[in-house]
């Protein structure tokens, strides 16, 4: 496994990639949960009880930040097929739209773009924020389970 | 002393008792009867009673929604140091103004609140409901019958309370509440305005820590 990944992000483009996926992803995911807040002052903060949707977002973006550059990197590199990342990057997004509390302005543009039928989709996201994750989560992990795999068989690599 | 002079003794005496009962027996918050009141440039007027001293120089504005759970949050682990510590001391008083958004429970509870309010039971309306809450929207844990279940638990008087929401009476009064939070670019429960003595103003949005009111209103006062 760790030979798979080594061999991925070795190259700079894809560990760059992978920087670029998980910073961002990070910092919006956490303003969204309201974990940072921009204005009027930069603050961070992590409430109480709010641990478990604090950790679940960190490995989001972690797992978002592995598998997407390793899929990049198959149809680039091997020229191989383009399902796995349209799983991931689904995974991903289910994960990150998780967060899109209807609290917050994205929900409210939802709910005032859309109205009710906006309200209850956000209502779902809501309700289901960390189930939703988990679900997300264990997508990403299968697909990165499969992807490392792969990778091994088709750079035929040797097993650790 | 002559009889006449008994009665006339008597009847004023009742009197005096009755006035005197009758402002002791007085609910201990004021029913917001100011249609005119405004805060800055927010109109307050159909928002709940003023929460602490009304003349004190710091007004915090709370647009919130009862289903929000930012508001819950914001409710149960920043408003109690903000309470302790400028509003029961005379610095700063609160207003809520409904953002009901989120849901159909939304609006029904915030109309409830006014039902309560009408028995001068407002706060204790609204911290019942926000102690209430539960995770999901429109789950049922708001829907008219546990409000009302929440008005009972009050002793509040059911069959005025129950007139009060079945009929709508404040329908149009949640309505202008959250016409007012949209005009003032509220876009997340909660957003707060805080307003200061030289009606000075800072709007922002979520559920914010207690550095940032205090920093805001220290800089205010």
């Amino acid at each position: 496994m760790v030979e798979t990944l080594k061999i991925v992000f070795s190259n700079f483009r894809y560990s760059l990639l992978a920087i670029g996926i998980f910073l961002p992803m990070l910092f919006v995911l956490l303003i969204l949960s309201e974990f940072i807040f921009l204005e009027p002052y930069f603050v961070g903060q992590i409430p109480k009880g709010t641990e478990l949707g604090f950790s679940l977002i960190i490995i989001l973006s972690a797992l978002s930040a592995l598998v997407l550059p390793m899929n990049i990197y198959r149809i680039n590199i091997l020229k191989n097929s383009k399902g796995k990342i349209g799983g991931s990057i689904f995974g991903s997004f289910i994960g990150a739209a998780a967060g899109a509390c209807s609290c917050g302005p994205i929900g409210f543009a939802i709910i005032s773009t859309f109205g009710s039928v906006g309200a209850t989709s956000l209502a779902f996201l809501t309700n289901y924020e960390i189930p939703i994750r988990i679900i997300a989560i264990a997508l990403l992990a299968i697909i990165y389970f499969t992807t490392v795999k792969s990778l091994r068989v088709e750079c035929k690599l040797k097993p650790e | 002393m002559n009889t006449k002079g008994i009665i006339v003794g008597a009847i004023v005496a009742i009197i005096a008792i009755g006035i005197i009962l009758s402002y002791s027996s007085a609910p201990s918050e004021t029913v917001n009867l100011d249609m005119g009141r405004t805060h800055g440039d927010v109109s307050t007027a159909m928002g709940s009673p003023i929460l602490g001293d009304p003349d004190a120089p710091i007004t915090i504005v709370e647009f919130g929604d009862y289903q929000c759970s930012s508001c819950y949050n914001w409710f149960h682990k920043e408003k109690p140091a903000i309470y302790e510590n400028y509003i029961a001391t005379g610095k700063a008083n609160l207003v809520f103004v409904d953002l009901a958004i989120l849901g159909r429970d939304s609006l029904t509870a915030a109309q409830a609140s006014y039902c309560a309010e009408d028995q001068g039971m407002y706060w204790e309306y609204h911290d019942l409901l926000y102690n209430s809450q539960e995770s999901k929207i429109d789950n049922g844990w708001a829907n008219s019958e546990r409000l009302k279940a929440f008005a009972f638990s009050l002793g509040l008087d059911m069959d005025l309370f129950e007139s009060c929401l079945d009929s709508g009476k404040y329908t149009k009064r949640v309505q202008y509440n959250v016409s007012v939070a949209k005009k003032h670019g509220a876009r997340a429960t909660p957003t707060f305005i805080i307003v200061g003595p030289d009606n000075q103003q800072e709007q922002f949005e979520g559920a914010q820590p207690y550095s940032t009111f205090k920093k805001i209103m220290d800089n205010m006062i």
